[in-house]
């Protein structure tokens, strides 16, 4: 059986409560600061420490990256793969260098790992794409990140 | 049996037994450089040194034989800080290449730095390079990395027979490098990278391939000749990238041949066939099996057995024989000339046998003969073979046809009316019998590569379509 809660007259007399209502959402709506803004044009701010896409940081135009292999050995997504070899100016330097972004999880380990300052994520966090992306050596290779 | 005291710990040991082999075998680590268990002792890194009581120095672990009632301290204050201090004379010229080094992981020196040494470094002079010169087409040396334990010297004069490593000058300059910088010529070169407790030497073969702590590693035997080296195969992703050599006092102690040592080579060779050939043109397994049929039913075959088919290999197909044929002979092949395990051997003075294959010894207990010729009255030639065997001239044989169960080559089966692909050693697990008559287990590393097959999965296919011809789904 249902049993049916008191109420008082003035609470089923419910014109206070609408009053009340529209009071907060006339005050949010006029007088408060926005939250959101107008993305494409407007762009926010990050923090030096967000983990966005990962670039190769490179020192005068050789890239830093010896691979030694151990961002693929931390990397809990498995979605880095580097292939090594050897070429005059630098004894092992890494052939291939392919990040699979979709699966990345961000979670920043191989910056943590790299010994030689090498893999960075940056701060660009606009990563939309229409087909599945693997980041390759030259894309990464370019100074693109803000670290 | 006598006795000793090792940190605490009662030991036995027996007489003339070292302190590092006595400890080790009482779970206790004693540091080494320069000692290892295959060579002489020269006790020349001082790494090993342990406090005795009663004695005032502290003695080298490795050169100073176990007395009675001794009483060892491997972990005391002064054996620590000298420790230390060796780590930190090591390491005064030693370059932190670990992130190029293929060393790195299972390095002697990275792990007893790590365990004993200390972590900073208090050395801001400039340190001491080489330039290396090529070492041929084995070792690629870094001399760099090098500590001067001369294990590489004392391997090429004491294992391998042949002086080819010198120490050059004196003191801090001393250089490791091979007489007059010639290239290695010994064919045990592999050897001076597995022993090298540093990247100095390294292998060209495994140079930047895979970092070691990628591996996953198996035990096995090598079949590159009748000794059958215990090895270890290392793969990932189903591909092997090396061999190194396993300790086996019986047969091969710590050594492998450079020939068994890069054999793994073939299992991955782009011209080995991995999926069924009919007439020289790819085909799947219902056909080729189905070929096999027509051809071998109501035949007189003679049936080659490669002595690298191992003996599990072997019983199957003599058993499976005789039901699939009207007659069946058999006969084994592996090495040029050389048609019985009586005629097996030696080929050096260290580990190679004549026979280039690994069970000839066990075939040939399971009673088949050398391959002499070709039975006339044979309308089929059955080969078997796991890839190591050398297949006699099969090209002229008239009106019999060629039908080739194993590990061939586009080459090697150019005239074979239908190829069934299997598996070579790394693929399978079974026995083999040395030259000694030792039995020795192989062990899969991988899955067969392509679509190969086991060969007992062969014969197995096989006689299920006996009596359902015509039908060629199985
Ligand atoms: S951020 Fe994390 S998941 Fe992404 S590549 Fe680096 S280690 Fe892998
Ligand atoms: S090259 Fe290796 S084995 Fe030879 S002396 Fe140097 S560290 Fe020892
Ligand atoms: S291992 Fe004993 S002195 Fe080198």
């Amino acid at each position: 059986m249902l049993v049916k809660a008191k109420t008082s007259l003035t609470q089923r007399f419910y014109i206070f409560d609408i009053v009340k209502g529209l009071y907060i959402t006339m005050k949010n709506m006029l007088f408060a600061k926005k939250v959101t803004i107008q993305f494409p044009e407007e762009r926010r701010n990050y923090s030096n420490r967000y983990r966005g896409l990962h670039y190769i940081k490179a020192t005068n135009g050789v890239e830093n990256c010896t691979a030694c292999m151990l961002c693929p050995t931390v990397c809990p997504a498995e979605c880095i793969h580097i292939e090594a070899g050897e070429r005059p100016d630098k004894e092992k330097y890494p052939v291939k260098f392919e990040i699979d972004v979709l699966r990345c999880c961000f979670c920043g380990m191989c910056e943590e790992a790299c010994p030689k300052d090498a893999i960075k994520l940056s701060n660009i966090y606009e990563m939309t794409v229409t087909q599945r992306t693997i980041y390759e050596k030259d894309f990464l290779v370019e100074q693109r990140g803000s670290k | 049996m006598p006795k000793c005291v090792i940190d605490g710990k009662e030991v036995e040991f027996s007489a003339g037994e070292n302190m590092v082999d006595v400890a080790k075998r009482a779970g206790i680590e004693i540091p080494v450089f320069c000692y290892h268990p295959g060579l002489t002792v020269v006790a020349q890194c001082r790494m090993c040194a342990v406090e005795v009581e009663k004695m005032p120095k502290l003695q080298t672990a490795c050169s100073t034989p176990v007395a009675d009632g001794m009483v060892i301290k491997t972990k005391s204050d002064k054996v620590k800080s000298h420790q230390k201090s060796v780590m930190e004379f090591l390491l005064v010229n030693h370059p932190l290449d670990c992130p190029i080094c293929d060393k790195s992981g299972e390095c002697d020196l990275q792990d007893t730095s790590y365990s004993y040494g200390d972590s900073n470094t208090r050395y801001t002079e400039e340190r001491r390079t080489y330039l290396d010169l090529d070492m041929g087409p084995v070792i690629k040396k870094s001399m760099n990395r090098c500590i001067h334990c001369t294990r590489c010297i004392r391997f090429g004069d004491e294992i391998a027979g042949i002086r080819e490593m010198v120490a050059i000058h004196r003191g801090n300059s001393t250089e490791i490098s091979t007489i007059d910088g010639k290239p290695l010529e010994t064919e045990y070169a592999g050897n001076y990278a597995d022993i090298c407790p540093t990247g100095s030497l390294t292998l060209k073969d495994f140079r930047f391939k895979k970092r070691v702590w990628f591996l996953k590693k198996t035990k096995t035997i090598c079949e590159g000749c009748s000794r059958g080296c215990s090895v270890e195969l290392h793969q990932d992703n189903n591909v092997i990238v090396r061999t190194i050599a396993r300790e086996n006092k019986e047969v091969n102690k710590y050594w492998i041949c450079d020939e068994g040592r890069f054999h793994f080579n073939s299992v991955h060779n782009q011209h080995r066939i991995v999926a069924p050939v009919v007439e020289g043109s790819h085909s799947d397994w219902a056909t080729a099996i189905h070929r096999l049929k027509t051809l071998s039913a109501n035949q007189t075959v003679h049936v080659l057995i490669g002595t690298d088919l191992t003996n599990e290999e072997v019983s199957a197909i003599k058993m499976a024989l005789p039901k699939a044929s009207k007659t069946s002979v058999f006969s084994h092949f592996g090495t040029p000339g050389l048609t019985s395990a009586a005629k097996d051997e030696a080929a050096d003075a260290l580990l190679k046998r004549k026979s280039k294959t690994s069970n000839l010894h066990g075939v040939e207990k399971l009673g088949i003969a050398g391959f002499e010729k070709f039975d006339q009255s044979a309308g089929l030639v059955l080969v078997f073979s796991g890839g190591r065997a050398v297949l006699p001239d099969v090209s002229n044989l008239g009106k019999a046809k060629v039908i080739g169960v194993g590990v061939f080559t586009d080459e090697e089966a150019k005239t074979f009316a239908a190829v069934l692909p299997a598996t070579t050693f790394a693929e399978k697990s079974g026995t083999i019998v040395n030259f000694m008559g030792i039995e020795q287990k192989l062990q899969a590393a991988i899955r067969p590569v392509g679509s190969s097959k086991q060969i007992s999965e062969i014969l197995m296919l096989w006689q299920n379509q006996q009596g359902s011809e015509g039908h060629s789904n199985g």
